[in-house]
This record gives C-alpha cells, structure tokens and sequence, in this order.
C-alpha cells in the first residue's frame, strides 16, 4: 500500500510532549524487549532505535486500539482486536507509566471527536447557539452527533 | 519507515464514521493523465482504492501538514493537497463543482492539528457558557480562534435578538454582550447576519470585492484587534439604528394623530 512516507518522516519529527526511551517489546512470539525512542505525534507511535537515525523504525496508527496497564510500569497496546498479540512498554516510573496511556488515549482521533460533539451538544443546550456555525463547519460529516441523537453525558469525556 | 498497514485497513474497515468518500479523479504523478479512484476519508487519513468494493487498497495520504488549495483548470474542477516544498503535491479533479466544494472542505477541516485546536476552543466555551450559567444570567459567548490556515471569523448573532426583543444595552466596550436573560434566548438565532464563512470563499462567482473581504490579505495572528475593530463597527452600527428607531417610536407617541402642518 502506497503512502506518503517522505511527509510521515517528517511529523514524526515535530515537537511532541510525549517522547522517551521506552523498552519495547513487539506482538510476536520469541519478540524481546528492546530499548527504543517512542515518539507520539497527533495519533501516531513513531518507533525509532537510539542511533538517531533520519526516518523512524516504523509507525503505528492509534486508533481501534485498547491500552492497558501490564503493572505497574508495564502498559500494553493491543491492534485489531487481537487482545494477545500486545505492543508491551515498560516505563521508568508508575508515574510515567500512567502519563503514556493518559496520553495515547487522548491522542486518537475518535477520542477528540467524541468529545467535539460533546462540547457541541452541551454549549447549544447552555446557550442556544451552535459553536461550530462561527467557523462555517457545521454541516461537516465529522462534527455531527451520531444517528441525531445527543450523546449521554459519559463519565470518562469529563475526565480530560 | 515502515506503517504497519494491517492496522489503517482495520480502521478503515471498522465502524468508526466516515466523513466523506467517493469518485475523484487523481492525478498521476508528472503524466497528464488522471485515474479515477474510489476515496474514503476517515479522521486525517484518506484511503483510495479502483472501486468501493476493492478489498486491495491502493494508498493512504496521511493528512497533516498539508495545504488544500482549489483551482479551475479548463472547465475542470481541481484542487490540490500540497505538503511544500520539496514534498508532495497531490492533484484531484472532481466531477462537478459541487464535488470539488464539497471535498476542499471535508479535507480542510480533516487534519488531527485543526480537530485538536476544534476541541480546545469548545471545552473552553463550554467553561464560560457554565459558569454563566451558575451566575443565574447568559452572556451569549463571543469567541474567535486562530485556526491554521484560516482566517478567523468574529460574529455576534445574539445581537440580532437583543435588537429584536428591545433590550437596552449595557453601556461597554464594542464587543461587550448585553446581558439577555436565559428566557430570551431563541434556540435558532436569526441570521440578520450575512454569513461569512471563514474559509470557504465563493467558487461559483466572480471573486468577492476587495472591500467585501477584511479577511483577504491579512495575517490573523496578527491582526486581531484589527478584525475586531471591523466586526465591531457593525455592530456598534446596528446599536445606533435600533437606538434611533426607538427614539423615533417614543416620539411619534408624543405627537398629534394628525399632523396639520
């Protein structure tokens, strides 16, 4: 599949608050940890060895995904439904162990959208006025509540 | 690098929404020509493949740090994706205006950088429209954000309903909001307004006057207080009308019924 990897380099190199030297160990049976430098970026992992080199090792997209806590300095991240075959990271600390999975789940694009739509519904219930007409994007596919109806107020869009 | 492709066909194949898919003609590379290709745009990814029901993709754009820029070619209706200079420029040619419009603003508004700055202007908004609400009255919020490549845009539609209701204003500064109670509130504004939309000029008519655009030609980040002026005459203007068209009501009462000259 045809991408464009010369403009993905590229935002891998962007500033990014989330970047460390994690160990590493791959989805494969027989995958050993490696040390490698993680990077986020909007929602991609960019994985690169400690060389320094130009392009990163590879990239992986952050959405359909479920993160979790191994232990605890220990998360995992698990692709397509494969509960077993996890990406595991270990951490430092506790404290930057929990700081990653806080991160990587607010950087998925769907995450971001729920909460859009979040804002939206509540700011028109509060003040009668949609916010997204302002900026000429209300029509937007991307913006809508799902199937009309206003989302619930769940719990874990609060906790930003 | 390598993208661990398994993982974006999965997304693209799951139930997370679409925002937008269909027929567009893609350029290829240096030649001329175009191939028509069947896209799919999902979050700040656009997927393409020969036909719908391909289960082959052909490619992924990933859609950050990318520019949509819409021409007209000979009775062509294209635009573009360019990633500056020294990288890619991708070029599209929909079938009608109307698909070229369309896509432009699908794809503008599809980068995870613009949701991101989306979703912080809201959950501040959401902040202030909380807050008043617990203070027991509504300033309509005002707000304006610097979205990337946009200029951005400052209106007041709750004005238009406090001209309409015969509240009086609070004496203040050009921006300041009479207070309105919640009650007054319409659930639709009306739009006494013309809209101007802060990034989608018109394709279809000859380009706006000058004049018609204080937008056009300014940097935003640096001239806030200058759109801010301008929006701001406006209103101050609508502010006076109403004033004088009150005071020409409470005069006409005080008149005789006939006016014998």
């Amino acid at each position: 599949m045809r991408f464009n990897e010369k403009e993905l380099v590229l935002l891998s190199r962007q500033p990014s608050e989330r970047a460390a030297e994690l160990g590493m160990r791959g989805p494969k049976k027989g995958d050993v940890v490696k040390k490698r430098l993680v990077k986020l970026v909007v929602n991609f992992l960019f994985i690169s060895g400690l060389m320094r080199k130009r392009s990163p090792i590879g990239a992986l997209l952050l959405e359909q995904c479920r993160v979790e806590r191994e232990d605890s300095q220990t998360f995992s991240i698990a692709f397509l439904d494969e509960a077993e075959r996890k990406y595991v990271f270990e951490c430092d600390t506790e404290e930057q162990c929990a700081e990653w999975i806080d991160s990587i789940i607010k950087a998925s694009y769907e995450f971001m959208r729920k909460n859009l739509i979040f804002y939206r519904t509540e700011i028109h219930r509060l003040t009668g006025k949609d916010p997204l007409e302002q900026y000429g994007i209300s029509d937007e596919a991307r913006f809508q509540v799902s199937n009309g109806r206003p989302l619930p107020t769940v719990p874990f869009l609060v906790a930003l | 690098m390598k993208l661990h492709e398994k993982i974006l066909t999965h997304y693209l194949s799951c139930t997370s929404p679409v925002d937008k898919e269909g027929y567009l003609n893609k350029k290829k590379n240096r030649n001329d020509t175009y191939h028509r290709r069947w896209f799919v745009l999902k979050a700040n990814l656009l997927f393409y493949q020969e036909r719908p029901a391909d289960r082959h993709l052909l490619g992924v754009i990933v859609l950050e740090g990318c520019a949509v820029q819409h021409s007209e070619t000979d009775g062509h209706f294209t635009f573009s994706l360019v990633f500056g200079p020294g990288l890619k420029t991708y070029r599209f040619a929909a079938v009608d205006r109307q698909g070229q419009e369309s896509w432009v603003k699908a794809l503008h508004s599809a980068s995870h950088c613009y949701l991101s700055m989306l979703v912080k202007d809201l959950a501040r908004q959401y902040e202030e429209a909380k807050q008043q609400q617990s203070l027991g009255e509504s300033h309509p919020s005002v707000s304006a954000l610097k979205l990337p490549t946009n200029s951005f845009l400052f209106t007041t539609t709750q004005q238009t309903a406090v001209v309409r209701e015969g509240r009086s204003f609070s004496a203040s500064t050009l921006l300041q909001a009479p207070s309105i109670p919640a009650k007054a509130v319409a659930k639709k504004s009306p739009k006494l307004w013309t809209r101007r939309h802060a990034h989608v000029t018109p394709l279809n008519g000859p380009a706006p006057l000058y004049g018609e655009w204080p937008l056009v030609g300014f940097d935003p980040l640096e001239d806030f207080s200058t759109l801010h002026e301008y929006y701001g005459q406006e209103v101050k203007k609508v502010r006076e009308d109403w004033l004088k068209s009150r005071q020409k009501e409470e005069d006409h009462t005080e008149q005789d019924l006939i006016d014998l000259g």
